[in-house]
């Protein structure tokens, strides 16, 4: 308890006296563990509507559809209908909705049509799979249709508004939701629930039978996998006509395509955001390292034992770790809520789910970036002696490299050759830096890629007769992109941090060295130029990693819904340029504030 | 006379609780070509920041400089730097190498920046290495190199460009006394070749090397005597700082 005390105070001190590094690791990886979090919050955020409507629609177990092609055979039909009516008698069989017989046929909005089967049902409430009306009535006396509340909502009708269907005008009389269909319009054809009567008039105007539904509840609802798969020799599939069961969680999981994708553009987003902070985390806490092995060296120099000095820096990162987790999860929780309310599929306000073990994945990936940065350390320090410890400071020099010796035969100016001697000083340094800006260059790649393909898209939408859903599906795929581009937008954003931190520390390493250039007749504008040529080494590697990389994640995201294009050598040539001069740019900074540094101060004696 | 180097009225203040802190006080002091000249001082007098203000390291509040007859106290960063590599070398305390450089490599270094091709630039710091005596170490790296062969690295670099002055900044202060005394012959040397030296010191058997000394006390030269002949520097070296020490 005494050490603990001890060890918290240590760390607090530690934690005050860089307060600026540690609030870097801590927006880094707040970002990455939000990201998370955000896809995470959301997975599952549909199901608690999803279960409202299906609890309060006495919403099916099992689930049974036939459907079959015009003009088959009747006595097909009526041998369907026998073997789902048998279905319903079935043992652990607690309730039965329909069979329900399905028309098909087209509702026409404005110039255009979209595809309709209407479910013929007889007025009054069926004791499983009642669809829940929002607006107006349900069926009853006087005729009219209820609207399932997407395609209402997409028709921007309700109670008292007229529908054509089949060129004929029908007077909506409700809006209702059920689980038993998915919503329009990323559900087609869209549905329609009429009276027997209504039915009859819509047979005369032109629709056609295609099959029917029959919903069963069953004693023990866990049980419905069970059920299905005891039964799935009613299951049919022929030329003409096909019959299957489903089960109430296999809807449901299938009931939000567009919140799937959603939550899949996020995990990977967040996943290369994580992979990309643990890089910013490495560089930051590399960054410390010299600084941490000294002050290993002085602890034990008092007296501290290894097992204290290992406890400190634990509670030093740990709580940064922590601080992130909760950050984190807070802004997940905030954004999911917000990214679901987007979602056509949804059944109503979206319940992000409270679930321990993502909040401990989220936990353990902030866990996992900072132990990388406590590990090493104390492991160093306490390996080392205490006096080597004590005397820790610049790495020593690499054997000046084959690079720089060609750079200065081919007469590259001094400046030059010493820029690419200093960028092997840190090679751990460079890498993870060039694999931070490999990540961000990539997924612009991807973006452009996406992009391209999306304005593909869109131009077949144009051309599409189903505008509504055309439109539909088009909204989802920008908001794919608006993460995709968003996630771009981030990586580059920690990509820039991290060349940042890496040239601050390449200057603050290098103070030294170009404090005595300065003395032996260099100029700032010389020192500068070196410092920024040690760096765009690791620019290079990355513009060279990232993207093949960014080319192939798009040829494994490309095809399916998506056209399949090439990403223009124009834009990759023009990536090729813009990313070593914005790199240059980024760099200059510190390596201007480093040249306008008095030179005096640097060279005190050591 | 063939002044190198002329400081008139030079001051540097620090900032400090209270009153500023004048590292350098008004100091008036001339260099003239092929003198070597030593200054002598406490620990704190302002000899390094003097040092600093004569070669451009640092920047003067007050007074005026001048290099060669060129005024120099107003020049820029970027002028400083030029005037440097053609006409001032320095050699430190802590001899400050470039890590990344070889000892060759090192020398050549403001031979380079002064824009001399390379092939004469690695010949001229061969010369150099093989006067000083560390050629056979001329392909180590510096933290190879012991600290004797550091600081004569060091003057060798300081030398590469045939400076006007060389501005030495406690050179035996890193050493042991053998490679003190590896410095002190060398720095014999540079004088009988007439090469202008500025050494600040406070080992006497270093300023007694000079044909000038200087004392600093407080920021400010309080003594100087002219050491014509070895036999008498160490009774003058003596004298002077006891007169520092009685102010």
């Amino acid at each position: 308890m005494r050490s603990l005390r001890i060890a918290s105070r240590l760390a607090w001190r530690n934690l005050r006296r860089r307060p600026g590094q540690a609030v870097l690791l801590l927006v880094t990886l707040t970002i990455a563990t939000g990201t998370l979090s955000a896809g995470m919050w959301l997975s599952g955020s549909a199901d608690g509507p999803w279960d409202r409507v299906w609890k309060a629609t006495n919403g099916f177990h099992v689930s049974l559809a036939y459907y079959h092609d015009r003009g088959a055979p009747k006595l097909q039909l009526d041998r369907a209908l026998r073997r789902a009516s048998a279905l319903g008698e079935e043992p652990g069989v607690v309730a039965a909705g329909g069979p329900w017989t399905l028309l098909d046929g087209h509702l026409d909005v404005g110039r255009e049509s979209v595809d309709l089967t209407a479910e013929i049902r007889k007025p009054g409430r069926s004791p499983v799979d009642q669809p829940l009306v929002t607006a107006g009535r349900w069926l009853g006396a006087g005729g009219g249709i209820v609207l399932e509340s997407g395609l209402a909502s997409a028709l921007h009708v309700g109670p008292g508004d007229t529908v054509t269907i089949q060129g004929r005008p029908f007077r909506v009389r409700g809006v209702a939701e059920t689980v038993s269909v998915g919503r329009f319009p990323l559900s087609q054809p869209a549905q329609v629930w009429v009276t027997p009567q209504t039915g009859r008039e819509m047979l005369r105007a032109g629709m056609t039978g295609e099959g029917f539904d029959l919903q069963l509840r069953l004693a023990d609802p866990g049980n419905a996998s069970a059920f299905a798969a005891a039964h799935r020799s009613i299951e049919t599939s022929t030329r003409s006509s096909t019959m299957f069961l489903e089960t109430w969680q296999q809807r449901r999981a299938d009931s939000h395509s567009d919140l799937d994708i959603l939550i899949e553009a996020l995990l990977a987003a967040g996943g290369f955001i994580a992979v990309l902070t643990v890089a910013t985390a490495a560089v930051i806490v590399t960054g410390r390292m010299a600084a941490e092995t000294r002050r290993v060296g002085t602890l034990k120099a008092v007296g501290v034992t290894p097992r204290l000095i290992v406890l400190m820096l634990l509670i030093e990162y740990l709580g940064i770790a922590a601080l992130a987790t909760i950050t984190g999860l807070g802004i997940g929780r905030l954004l999911a809520p917000r990214l679901a309310a987007t979602s056509l599929t949804i059944l109503g306000p979206p319940e992000p789910p409270l679930s321990w073990p993502r909040v401990g994945i989220v936990a353990a990936v902030a866990v996992a970036v900072v132990l990388l940065g406590t590990i090493r350390p104390a492991i160093r320090g306490i390996r080392h002696s205490t006096l080597r410890s004590l005397q820790s400071s610049a790495r020593r020099p690499k054997r000046p490299a084959r690079l720089a010796r060609l750079a200065a035969r081919i007469g590259l100016p001094v400046t030059g050759v010493l820029g690419i001697r200093s960028a092997w000083r840190r090679p751990g340094r460079l890498l993870t830096n060039a694999a931070g800006l490999a990540l961000g260059i990539a997924m612009i790649v991807v973006a452009l890629g996406l992009s391209r393909s999306l304005d593909l898209l869109a131009l077949r939408f144009a051309e599409h007769p189903d505008a509504l859903s055309g439109a539909a599906v088009d909204a989802l795929y920008k908001q794919v992109r608006a993460i995709i581009l968003g996630t771009a937008g981030l990586l580059l954003a920690l990509g820039t941090i991290n060349a940042f931190i890496v040239a601050a520390f390449a200057a603050r390493d290098g103070a030294r060295n170009h404090a005595v250039m300065r003395a032996m007749g260099a100029t700032p504008r010389q020192t500068a130029a070196t410092l920024i040529v040690s760096q765009l080494g690791a620019c290079a590697l990355a513009v060279g990693v990232g993207i093949p990389l960014g080319l192939g994640l798009w040829q494994l995201m490309a095809g399916g819904d998506l056209p399949r294009v090439e990403v223009s050598w124009t834009a990759l040539l023009a990536l090729m340029a813009a990313v070593p001069v914005a790199f240059a740019g980024i760099v200059s900074i510190p390596a201007r504030w480093l040249a306008r540094r008095p030179i005096a101060p640097q060279l005190v004696y050591e | 006379m063939n002044e190198v180097m002329v400081a008139r009225g030079l001051v540097r203040r620090y900032p400090a609780d209270g009153a500023p802190v004048h590292a350098v006080d008004g100091v008036d002091m001339a260099v003239e070509a092929g003198e070597t000249v030593s200054v002598m001082g406490p620990s704190g007098c302002g000899k390094s920041t003097l040092l600093h203000l004569l070669g451009g390291l640092d920047h003067p509040d007050q007074g005026e400089l001048y290099v060669a007859g060129r005024r120099v106290d107003k020049l820029s960063e970027t002028q400083w730097a030029v005037l440097r590599r053609r006409s001032i070398g320095f050699v430190f305390q802590a001899f400050h190498l470039v890590d990344e450089l070889t000892a060759v490599e090192n020398v050549e270094l403001p031979a380079l920046l002064l824009g001399a091709p390379s092939r004469d630039a690695r010949r001229k710091a061969m010369e150099l290495l093989e006067r000083l005596d560390v050629n056979e170490r001329a392909n180590h790296l510096p933290d190879q190199l012991s600290g004797g062969e550091r600081q004569r690295v060091a003057v060798a670099r300081a030398l590469v460009n045939d400076p006007l002055v060389v501005l030495a900044d406690e050179p035996t202060g890193n050493l042991d006394s053998r490679a003190t005394g590896e410095i002190l012959a060398l720095f014999a040397g540079l004088r009988e070749d007439r090469q202008t030296l500025l050494v600040v010191t406070h080992d006497a058997r270093v300023a007694a090397t000079a044909d000038r000394l200087l004392s600093m006390r407080d920021g400010a030269i309080v003594a100087q005597t002219r050491l014509d002949a070895r036999g008498n520097s160490l009774g003058a070296l003596a004298r002077l700082v006891d007169l520092g020490g009685d102010r």
